[in-house]
């Protein structure tokens, strides 16, 4: 498995720049470094706190080198300091609260969007020239370029404040109480939608793109000739012969586009006011909060990491070259 | 420069993108022309719906929303293609430089390039302008430029490593000529495709990413710019006591321009890989080829 070895260790060290960025940048600005992180903090935070603070970031009297050894010990400790908003939480706790929703959000829409996108793609490739081609491929075009912030905007103004089909805040009703019941998760699902849907319309147009072209680069190939040639049926074709095959260069899109997923995610959170990291981070710059700012971009590389880590995965399963050696 | 005009104008698609951003320049440079006042002078009663004299309204301030929106597209059109240019010009030297002289080098530089792919942008985006405080429009433009190169970089490579393998390289290299002139002059002009194509793409992202970082109360709330103008309106909850022209006039100036540049790109792209053509190009062979058709059946049953 030296392949998954290979990109593990790449993570490792993108992870490692995540952090060093975090480490750098408060000793870059003008100043004193400790003095920009915790301006806002004066007044909330009590001297301990601003200590204990202090040293989770390395800012002990120290040569550099070891400064950033003292950092890098408290991240791969999950230490990532107190918050300076939500004092006396600490910023992993603020983060895990908002963190599910975030993923929720994010991963149920790209791989709706994914999913949706890609068929669609496989279809007009298909019927290339059709009127499901000609309509689907430009408003693919068309959607692609809209950002996720207008479409969010829009689709609240819409659905939530004119038509007031759905509600335009929180994850779920707020007098209900958390807990396995029906009315609960029916809730979340019904505040779910428009930020759901949302974020899925604003990727989808991509995928439906990239495997569309994918796919009639692979319709021309031989192998499909083949399978025609040898009376399977379409379907077997479509999905077997080319679909399969195309899928691969889409997976390698897919997983460059889970970042501006994640973005999105962000700006559509705010919007929608959903409790996840988006709103959190909005709240936090606000505040200027910096520790929580920088706890965030460690929280979301790792989760930008896992799923490329995931989406390797699905590559030696999609890709039999890779599976030995 | 005629000549590019001419080209352009053979593809639908890139001529609509083309009028659109055309148009997009002239209320730019015609700024102080087509406006009366200062964008930022208090001259309407707040939340005043479109009128004649206010064609798009006024803001919770008062102010004039149209004059905002045209000086805000002289903001978002220089940060847009300064932020690009930067872009370009980084992802293009390390793409050229990867791509061309291969071995460690090339490793160093896709490491570093996939390194800068694989850290979720917006956040990183967030980070450091959160650091350096309330940026004006050029620092945003700065930052983005230098934090965004990762994706020009990995696709001038993959067509370098292309063309690198070409006879016509190969038989530069075996003359003799210089490094510096192979890239220059043998490699550039075949790269000058997808360096468009990146640099459009490029101000498309920082256009949109500049106005969601002033949304997101990162930029300079004084300045004015389309995402000031959706910050002002978020702030003062326009969206929630219905006063939707605060918000309706700089997302459509986003959309349009963004639909107006990425047309551009695909038109572009189109006339490069007549594989990607849709609809339009195919009828229009079907039909030439039927006519063809018919005017030969037409001139056989003459002479017979």
């Amino acid at each position: 498995m030296s392949f998954i070895l290979r990109r593990i260790l790449f993570y490792i060290v993108a992870f490692l720049v995540a952090a060093s960025i975090n480490f750098m940048l408060p000793r870059l600005m003008p100043g004193n470094p400790i003095d920009i992180m915790f301006a806002n903090a004066g007044n909330t935070l009590p001297p301990e706190a601003k200590k204990a603070l202090a040293e989770t970031f390395g800012f002990v009297e120290r040569p550099l080198y070891e400064e950033y050894f003292i950092y890098l010990k408290s991240v791969f400790s999950w230490d990532f300091g107190i918050s300076i908003k939500y004092y006396p939480l600490t910023v992993l706790d603020v983060l895990m609260m908002a963190l599910p929703w975030t993923l929720f959000l994010a991963g149920t829409s790209v791989i709706l969007a994914f999913c949706i996108g890609s068929m669609l793609g496989v279809y007009a490739a298909w019927k290339r020239g059709s009127w499901f081609d000609s309509l689907v491929s430009p408003s693919a075009l068309a959607v692609q370029s809209v950002p996720a912030l207008v479409v969010a905007i829009t689709t609240l103004y819409v659905f939530g404040l004119v038509l007031q089909w759905l509600p335009t805040g929180y994850a779920y009703a707020p007098a209900l109480d958390p807990g396995w019941t029906w009315s609960y998760f029916g809730s979340i699902a019904y505040h779910a939608i428009m930020p759901v849907g949302t974020l899925a319309f604003v990727s989808l147009g991509g995928y439906l793109i990239t495997m569309r072209n994918n796919m009639i680069g692979q319709l021309g190939e031989e192998h499909v000739v083949m399978g025609h040639a040898k009376g399977l049926t379409d379907s077997r074709v479509r999905y077997n012969y080319a679909a399969r095959n195309a899928l691969l260069p889409s997976m390698t899109a897919f997983a460059l586009s889970l970042g501006s997923v994640m973005g999105g995610s962000l700006i559509i959170e705010i919007v929608f006011n959903y409790p996840g990291l988006g709103n959190l981070l909005f709240q936090g710059i606000i505040a200027r909060d910096y520790p929580l700012i920088q706890g965030q971009l460690i929280i979301m590389t790792l989760a930008m990491l896992t799923a490329n880590l995931l989406i390797d995965f699905i590559y030696i399963f999609l890709d039999p070259r890779l599976r030995k050696a | 420069m005629l000549k590019f005009f001419s080209i352009i104008l053979r593809n639908k698609k890139a001529t609509a993108g083309m009028l659109i951003v055309l148009a997009y320049i002239g209320i730019a440079l015609a700024a102080p022309l087509i406006t009366s006042h200062d964008p930022l002078k208090r001259v309407a009663r707040p939340h005043q719906a479109p009128t004649v004299e206010h064609s798009m309204g006024s803001t919770r301030m008062g102010r004039d929303v149209y004059t905002q929106f045209v000086w805000g597209t002289r903001t978002s059109l220089i940060v847009g293609f300064a932020a690009g240019l930067i872009v370009t010009v980084i992802g293009t030297l390390i793409g050229v430089t990867a791509g061309y002289f291969g071995g460690w080098i090339d490793e160093t530089l896709n490491f570093i390039t996939n390194i800068a792919l694989v850290i979720p942008q917006l956040p990183l985006l967030l980070v450091l302008a959160a650091f350096i405080g309330q940026s004006d429009p050029f620092m945003i433009a700065m930052i983005i430029g230098l934090t965004s190169w990762a994706w020009g970089a990995r696709v001038t490579r993959a067509q370098t490593l292309t063309l690198r393998k070409r006879d016509f390289i190969e038989a530069s290299e075996q003359i003799g000529e210089p490094s510096w002139r192979i890239i220059c002059v043998e490699l550039m002009p075949n790269l000058l495709s997808i360096i468009g194509f990146n640099f459009i793409g490029s101000v498309v992202y920082t256009i949109i990413t500049e106005a969601t970082l002033e949304f997101l109360g990162l930029g300079d709330p004084l300045a004015v710019s389309w995402g000031t103008m959706l910050y002002n309106a978020q702030t003062s909850s326009a969206i929630a006591v219905g006063a939707w022209w605060e918000v309706f006039a700089p997302c459509m100036a986003i959309v349009v321009i963004g639909v107006g540049l990425s047309l551009l790109n695909f038109g572009i792209d189109e006339m490069s890989n007549p594989r990607l053509r849709t609809l339009g190009a195919i009828n229009k062979a079907v039909k030439a080829q039927k006519k063809f058709d018919q005017n030969y059946k037409n001139a056989k049953g003459a002479t017979s």
